[in-house]
């Protein structure tokens, strides 16, 4: 599947890090809010 | 909402945070830190570097309706313009609510146009390119 403007964005469900706790995020919790999703290559780079 | 995505593990996101982001911002990021476990999910958006096991530098802006409304991906080493992405946020919010249109370098409080047949071949009456910086 394609990512394109226009299209809908891929879902998914990860593990997350959130305020000292590990849980479960899906993106399409999510909707609703304007969500800017970024992607880094490693912790401990610069973003 | 913001949401950073890396193939690394929740532990080592808390590591990082607890370690060194909390140094350069109080309180640490105040928004999730998700895990791309094999990146599964940058292969779905395209930014997954397979030869070096990373999800390269790609910044995704998502509507309320979950419609991708704008992209930028950028090589490893290039950092982000911050003021560059809140400033399409801002567009897209704007585009979203009015349903006009925002030429180059529009920024809140600067002209935007109408779209629709009365403006075709007269974006020149009311725009100029000074206008775009």
């Amino acid at each position: 599947m394609a990512v394109k403007v226009g299209k809908p964005a891929p879902d998914f469900e990860t593990n997350a890090y959130i305020d000292g706790e590990i849980t479960k995020v899906k993106l399409s919790d999510y909707k609703g809010q304007w969500v800017m999703l970024y992607f880094y290559p490693g912790d401990f780079t610069f973003v | 909402m913001v949401l950073a995505i890396s193939i690394d593990s929740p532990f080592t996101h808390k590591v990082w945070q607890e370690g060194e982001l909390s140094k350069m911002v109080p309180g640490g990021l105040p928004y999730p830190m998700l895990s791309d476990t094999g990146g599964r999910v940058g292969e779905l958006y395209d930014v997954y570097d397979e030869a070096n096991g990373v999800d390269i530098r790609g910044r995704f802006l998502i509507d309320p309706d979950g419609i991708l409304q704008a992209m930028e991906v950028l090589a490893p080493a290039v950092g982000r313009n911050v003021a560059e992405m809140i400033r399409q946020i801002k567009a897209c919010r704007f585009v979203r609510e009015t349903g006009e249109a925002t030429p180059a370098g529009w920024e809140p409080g600067k002209k935007s146009l109408k779209p629709g047949a009365e403006l075709v071949g007269k974006v020149c009456d009311i725009w100029s390119p000074d206008m775009a910086f």
